[in-house]
């Protein structure tokens, strides 16, 4: 071999959790021993978690897939000319040919897997900075305006207008201006921030700047949560890199903007993924969450302007700019435009990243994309949107997915995740679940989350129990109301909805007469 | 039900016109922007239902029984939470409210004891009237769920206990120490169901920061957090707004009671003074009342070894008078003389100086303020033209600069203090000026900008450097000079302030205070748009005490920082009335409204009114009348509520001029240490008793209304009148009313005041006549009470008290929060948990030298005395100086003070001793309380 | 009288030593002024007496000002 070949193996913590280090070890020694020279690129993960760890060797016609690849395939690997790019039975074919990410249209995960996540060379070369260069040439009421008309709305799980939260911070009063970044990704199947953060942490970056000069933010945070050191360590690097690059800093692309980036880590608590506990957290106190108003937009911060944002939203903004609003809002339905980047986790064949744009049908994603579960059995139910967000029985997988289609069944895109469920399920067991989990994360603020959360773990087992049904069902059902309506923040308000959709549509497993809740669910 | 509720509309009022029309349940109403719904709700009778919100604390948002809708908006806002908007229109009481707050409450009581009939808040718990207000008829959950029963009760602290199985979890007890005391010792402990009040870190309420103030009790809508006399007493039934007697502070409190036992004072929300605020000693501190150790009949004796003798009133009386007009006859007019009270009302204040001046025909009295305030009475007639604050407390909350002086607030004045603290922690600039690192400069969300930690004795040329810096740097503001001050005075204050000698790096030598910090110090003040100076006894009670308030003064003037909110000079007083007994006429040189007595005019219209004439020549003051007395000169005296023997410098000295007396009266609740050296005991009365007015710090005058009948039979005033009376001058009042009118009629700063305005208005600030009807808020607003003001030259003179080889050390006095003074008050009730004995500190250097310990004891030497104490190792002293508190008579920090005094009024150098420390073994005493 | 008045002698040179930026016959007249607004007849008669003995301890503004004082109406 005269020149040396570039093998990508995902330094992605999915990936290492499934031996990716001791395989991109073991390629190394393996062309050490055969005298070739082998550059290994440990990049982001393509987001194809059951053939994780997918390795990927460069060729002259493309980049050519394997996985899931174990340390003992290495050395046959390299027998049958892997580093061509040869045929294997873990051989997937070209990358860009997978199917699977063939019908995905990756805008925040463009780069995703697809660089090595720290070089700035990969970075610039993949079309980063565009967003940007474009957003230094622009007014800031051409910013929003941009971010407005795309219909980028927030990803956090609210939905919100990201150009109308941005408006109203650009145009507070403040002695100082925040952006903060909401990466404490606390929902149960949901990782695609922290996959953002690992594998294309500079889009991150690319996008808090570009917020920052919208609204006059001097001071970025973003918020991670500590149970994702690899994604603090990348991005920790990525900051201290686009300081010496100039893309951070007292002159941001030689600018006349300043703008600086830290990291804070969160310290566990569910809660202080809500954005207002989080600003607490963030201050240093414990997150407790704040009554709006005032909107953290006005006072957030220690009292200043503040954007919160998701690490979707963030990422998504230096595609908008570099592609401009209206090739961002012709993707889509209704007012849910852009793409999406879903999760598929549970138990699913097929689980990882779908970034598509919004409208296509639930069931593409999990039984296409996801392919069925990963027991076999027949899928009973999903839930959409974490913890908090509703079951889905499949005679709903035709819910076309975007923001008011699920609000209008009760149920909410939330963060993207989707978590699958078969036959085997107690959906009784899953309410309780929610309720149990509520208690377990409530901040403690408001009543009915913190004494309500408890008693509705209470009254789901008398149900179950079954003494006096009815009665408590009725009172569950009081209950559901009063923490939808009377709850501080979203944790106490959406508790409910993973319950009553859990009840009213697999009333049998709280040992209920199908018809009777049917009726009070209508 | 009962008179004790107070209308709470829940949220704070927001400043402003009323200007946002809102409609509520189809009633409209006005309210300034930013005001809750909730607020403007009560304000038009609706009262939401709410159990988190309470309107001295900002809204929190998590009982969720306040919910509203408003017309055109999503969902059901929280009410407290919600500002108002202009048209919007807001149901308080539909069907879905009703039954969301009844499902709020089925929570909250699904989780607290079914005890309200043996509760001690039965009939005063807001939980229990919030399930009456929302119709709860049944708790469908049951009582067997999960819940807090179990918890344990800390009863820890003396006054309250804290029942954790009644906890709702509002925070309205975290908040008000947070937001109103600003002390951050409360916390919730845990989240979710767990969440638990908690002081400190799993501490007990007593082990903890907590500082006793009683917010949270107050804030408290259960009886989770409850004071341990309802828990004893029950409920009050009757309440009676009065005074606190402790600090200059002068907080309003309802005193509530069960007939006439009290049981517990709560401070008044509407008290100008403290709006709703309190400290351990006003809010708990009043056993001292009923302590068995009260005196209640009068007693005489022939000689001081001889046991006292019970008598009657009138016994005691005539023989009081007999004997002094026998030392009179004997001894000449001048041989006797009298000592008002601080701790007094103004009425009874101005009747015993009027006895002295008209029945004993001298102007030999004086008053407790000259041992510590009395500079400050010099210094700003001098400079303003009235001795007296400039400002009152709430001008605090305009000011962008706070310079703190010589006085310790967070214990000396706690209920100031916090409102000080909450304008630091909205951003505020503080620089303390002390020689011990009190609390101030470094707690919760307040730190100081500067920490100037000067050796004691050189405050004069630390101020002086300060203003030194703002004259030749140019920050000072000459247009306010020239228009408002004497131009003359000030070109000769310039010409000796910007001398060489008073420079920040002249005086860094003997000050201690590097001259950099001085300098930025000065540059803040000067450079503020509002400065405010606060200033207490550590400036007063040098030898320098004079110069230094008028160096204050020059200071503020020069900036142009008096005559407006948020600025002023302003002294801290000590006691509850020293600014009362001080504008009574208690002085030697001055009659009530501080008229001299040489001045003809003003002796005049006493003469006419008393129909007495009036010495013109001023008499002795305190400390000349131990001379006069260790001379043979000065022979009896008269003293109301001071104890002397503690309280004033070098005690061998007091003690020797007491015993020399041939008659000497004392008038006080205890048999305090002055008392051993009397003749007559006249039994005093507790604030509880009195009928009068106290005047603070900031000359608020307020009414102190008896919560029950005197105790021994007799007021003070009537005490005073009816010796006048037998010494041969007639004096009668039937009430205290007529002495204040009487006060009214002969000083034209008090001309407006009397009992009724004073119903009517709450309070009023003198100056209180046809110019101000209402009174006055800030002093010197246009032009000084002397016309214009006066710069006075303010050379610093070290003083005499040096240290030697042989007191190598200087000793300095303060004071804690728990107790008060001399303790006479505070040591006879639980505050002594707290602070059983004073305690010497010392800097980790001065003690390893000396080889003592923390724990160990001392001995204290001076030139005149020495004394054992308990020693505290710390290092809130700069090394080679040491610091006490003076509230037990059994340490006795005044055994070592010296002769020492302020030049121009004599107050005495208490902080500034000479001693020498050693290690020594336990002494052997009991304590005394 | 004999008996030397020491508290009155350290009380009157502190207030001397207090016009220390004044010539000396201004700062006896601010002292002068000060006995007279502050000070008892009888303390000022007694340091006076003291004065016209010599006035050992008292320092030359302080005897000054006691001899500005017997001066007066």
């Amino acid at each position: 071999m005269t020149s040396s070949v570039t093998v990508y193996v995902p330094g992605d913590s999915a990936a290492c959790s499934v031996g990716a280090d001791s395989v991109a070890e073991a390629i190394s020694l393996e062309a050490e021993r055969r005298g070739h020279s082998v550059v290994v690129v440990r990049n982001g993960s393509r987001g194809l978690l059951w053939l994780e760890p997918l390795v990927e060797v460069v060729t002259d016609s493309g980049r050519v897939a394997y996985g899931p690849v174990a340390v003992s395939d290495v050395s046959g690997m390299f027998d049958e000319g892997f580093l061509h790019g040869a045929a294997h039975e873990l051989g997937l074919g070209f990358t860009e040919e997978i199917s699977w990410l063939v019908r995905q249209q990756r805008l925040a995960f463009m780069r995703v897997g697809v660089i090595d996540p720290l070089s700035t060379e990969d970075y610039v070369a993949h079309g980063g900075l565009t967003g940007l260069r474009r957003a230094l040439a622009m007014s800031r009421e051409e910013i929003i305006e941009e971010v407005t008309a795309s219909g980028l709305r927030g990803r956090g799980g609210a939905g919100f207008p990201a150009g109308v939260k941005w408006r109203t911070v650009e145009a507070a009063v403040g002695e100082q201006k925040f952006i903060c970044c909401n990466a404490d990704e606390g929902d149960s199947g949901t990782f695609a921030d922290r996959m953002l953060m690992e594998g294309d942490p500079f889009v991150l970056l690319e996008g808090l700047a570009i917020a920052a000069i919208a609204v006059g933010a001097t001071e970025g945070f973003v918020y991670v949560r500590s149970e994702y050191p690899d994604a603090i360590g990348v991005l920790g690097a990525a900051i201290a890199i686009a300081r010496d690059q100039g893309w951070l800093g007292e002159r941001i692309l030689g600018s006349e903007h300043r703008f600086d980036v830290e990291i804070r880590v969160g310290a566990g608590a569910y809660i202080c993924g809500e954005e207002t506990a989080m600003l607490d957290s963030l201050e240093g106190k414990r997150g407790m969450v704040r009554a709006k108003p005032p909107l953290p937009a006005i006072a957030g911060l220690f009292g200043l302007p503040t954007v919160v944002n998701n690490v979707l939203t963030l990422a998504s903004v230096p595609a908008v700019l570099a592609g401009g609003a209206d090739g961002y809002h012709a993707l889509g339905v209704g007012r849910s435009r852009g793409t999406q980047v879903f999760q598929l986790a549970g138990n699913i064949a097929r689980g990882g990243i779908v970034e598509t744009p919004f409208g296509l049908p639930l069931r593409e994603l999990v039984e296409d994309f996801g392919g069925g579960t990963l027991s076999g059995r027949p899928v009973r139910a999903v839930q959409v949107g974490g913890p908090l967000g509703a079951y889905l029985a499949p005679d709903r997988f035709d819910l076309s997915m975007d923001y008011e289609a699920f609000a209008a069944v009760g149920a909410m895109i939330g963060h993207g995740g989707i978590v699958v469920f078969d036959d085997t399920v107690d959906m009784a067991v899953q309410a309780r679940f929610a309720m149990e989990f509520c208690a377990e994360e409530s901040c403690g603020k408001c009543t009915p989350c913190r004494v309500g959360a408890v008693r509705g773990v209470e009254v789901i087992d008398r149900i179950v129990a079954g003494s006096n049904r009815a009665a408590d069902v009725v009172l569950l059902e009081d209950l559901c109301e009063l923490m939808t309506d009377g709850s501080l923040c979203a944790m106490g308000g959406l508790t409910p909805m993973p319950v009553r959709s859990a009840l009213h549509q697999f009333p049998e497993d709280f040992g209920l007469d199908p018809r009777s809740t049917q009726e009070a669910a209508s | 039900m009962t008179l004790l509720r107070e209308p709470d509309l829940g949220t704070p009022a927001q400043p402003g016109a009323a200007d946002v029309a809102i409609t509520v349940d189809g009633r409209s109403i006005s309210v300034p922007a930013g005001t809750s719904v909730m607020r403007a709700a009560a304000l038009v009778g609706i009262d939401v239902p709410k159990l988190c919100a309470t309107d001295s604390l900002e809204a929190f948002g998590s009982c969720r029984l306040c919910l509203v809708e408003i017309d055109g908006r999503p969902g059901t806002p929280a009410s407290c939470t919600t500002p108002v908007a202009p048209g919007m229109s807001v149901a308080t009481q539909t069907p879905k409210l009703e039954k969301l707050r009844r499902g709020v409450m089925e929570l909250y009581i699904s989780d607290h004891p079914l005890d309200c009939l043996t509760c001690p808040a039965n009939g005063d718990c807001e939980l229990q009237d919030m399930a009456g207000v929302v119709g709860l008829r049944e708790v469908r959950y049951g009582y067997e769920g999960e819940n807090h029963l179990d918890l344990a009760k800390d009863d820890s602290n003396p006054y309250f206990s804290f029942d954790p199985a009644k906890c709702i979890a509002c925070s309205r007890c975290v908040r008000a120490c947070d937001e109103v005391q600003g002390t951050f010792a409360l916390t919730i402990q845990g989240r979710g169901f767990d969440s638990k009040v908690s002081a400190g870190a799993g501490e007990s309420f007593l082990e903890s920061e907590c500082v006793s103030c009683g917010a949270c009790v107050q804030a408290c809508p259960t009886s989770t957090l409850q004071e341990k006399t309802v828990i004893q007493l029950g409920v009050p039934t009757r309440t009676v707004l009065t005074t606190c007697a402790y600090c200059g502070v002068g907080c309003s409190f309802k005193a509530e009671l069960r007939g006439d036992q009290v049981v517990r004072m709560v401070p008044a929300k509407d008290g100008g003074a403290n709006e709703g605020h309190s400290c351990v000693k006003g809010r708990f501190a009043f056993g001292y009342a009923t302590h068995r150790d009260r005196v209640l009949s009068p007693m005489i004796r022939e000689k001081i070894t001889d046991p006292w003798q019970d008598v009657s009133w009138d016994e005691a009386i005539d023989y009081s008078a007999r004997r002094l007009k026998a030392i009179q006859a004997e001894h000449g007019l001048h041989s006797i003389g009298g000592i008002t009270s601080s701790r007094c009302t103004n009425e009874e204040v101005y009747v015993v100086q009027k006895m002295i001046r008209a029945a004993f025909g001298n102007n030999n009295v004086d008053t407790c303020a000259r041992v510590c305030h009395s500079p400050t009475g010099y210094g700003l007639k001098q400079t303003f033209g009235t001795s007296a604050g400039t400002q009152d407390f709430r001008s605090v909350e305009e000011a962008d600069v706070i310079v703190v002086i010589g006085a310790n607030p967070t214990d000396g004045h706690p209920v100031f203090a916090s409102r000080m603290k909450r304008r630091l922690r909205q951003g505020a600039q503080l620089v303390v000026v002390d020689p011990r690192r009190i609390d101030l400069v470094r707690s919760p969300h307040v730190e100081a900008a500067h920490h100037l930690q000067l050796q004691p004795g050189s405050n004069v040329a630390v101020v002086n450097a300060m203003a030194h810096v703002a004259v030749t740097e140019g920050l000072i503001d000459r247009a306010y000079v020239a228009e408002r001050c004497e131009p003359v005075d000030f070109a000769t204050w310039e010409v000796f302030i910007t001398g060489a000698e008073n420079s920040p790096e002249a005086v860094e030598p003997f000050t201690g205070v590097p001259a950099a910090d001085l300098r930025a110090a000065a540059r803040l003040y000067a450079s503020a748009p509002n400065a405010a100076i606060y200033y207490g006894l550590g400036v007063t009670e040098h030898s320098q005490g004079s110069t230094m308030v008028m160096a204050m003064a020059n200071l503020a003037m020069a900036t142009g920082n008096i005559g407006r909110e948020g600025v002023g000079v302003n002294p801290l007083r000590g006691q509850n009335n020293v600014q009362g007994a001080c504008d009574m006429g208690s002085f030697p040189h001055e009659l009530p409204g501080y008229r001299h007595v040489s001045d003809d005019a003003v002796r005049e219209v006493f003469e006419q009114v008393w129909g007495r004439p009036i010495e013109s020549e001023p008499g002795l003051r305190i400390p000349n009348m131990f001379d006069a007395a260790l001379a043979g000169s000065f022979r009896a005296m008269f003293v109301q509520g001071e104890d002397l023997a503690q309280s004033d410098p070098n005690t061998a000295h007091v003690k020797a001029a007491l015993s020399a007396l041939d008659l000497l009266i004392v008038q006080d609740l205890f048999l305090n240490e002055t008392a051993a050296f009397a003749h007559v005991f006249l039994p005093g009365t507790s604030f509880l008793e009195k009928d009068g007015t106290f005047t603070n710090a900031e000359r608020r005058i307020n009414r102190v209304r008896p919560v029950m009948a005197a105790r021994t039979g007799r007021q003070e005033w009537e005490v005073a009148c009816e010796l006048a009376t037998a010494m041969g001058y007639p004096m009668h009042y039937d009430t205290a009313s007529q002495i204040m009118d009487e006060i009214a009629s002969v000083t034209p700063t008090f001309a407006g005041v009397s009992f009724r305005r004073l119903d009517e208005l709450g309070s009023i600030q003198w100056p209180c006549n046809d110019a101000a009807p209402e009174g006055t808020r800030f002093m010197h607003v246009g032009g000084f009470v002397r016309g214009k003001g006066r710069f006075m030259p303010t050379p610093f003179v070290a003083t005499d008290e040096r240290t030697t080889r042989k007191y190598p050390l200087i000793l300095t006095t303060g004071r804690i929060l728990s107790q008060y003074n001399v303790g006479a008050q505070t040591r006879r009730t639980s505050n002594i948990v707290w602070h059983e004995e004073d305690i010497l500190e010392i800097h980790p250097h001065d003690a390893e030298v000396r080889g003592l310990k923390d724990g160990d004891w001392a001995t204290l030497t001076s030139r005149v005395g020495e004394t054992t104490m308990k020693v505290c190792v710390a290092d809130r002293m700069p090394q080679g100086v040491i610091y006490t508190t003076f509230h037990h008579p059994v340490s006795g920090a005044n055994v070592v003070t010296t002769e020492y005094s302020d030049w121009a009024t004599n107050c005495p150098e208490y902080k500034v001793t000479a001693v020498q420390v050693a290690v020594t073994t336990a002494p052997d005493r009991i304590p005394v309380g | 009288m004999n008996r030397e008045p020491t508290s009155l002698i350290r009380m009157v040179n502190q207030i001397a030593a207090n016009f220390v930026n004044l010539p000396d016959d201004e700062a006896a007249g601010q002292v002068a002024n000060h006995l007279a607004m502050f000070w008892a007849p009888s303390m000022r008669t007694e340091l006076a007496v003291w004065a016209e003995g010599g006035g050992p301890g008292l320092d030359s503004v302080s005897i000054l000002a006691l001899a500005r004082l017997a001066t007066r109406p």
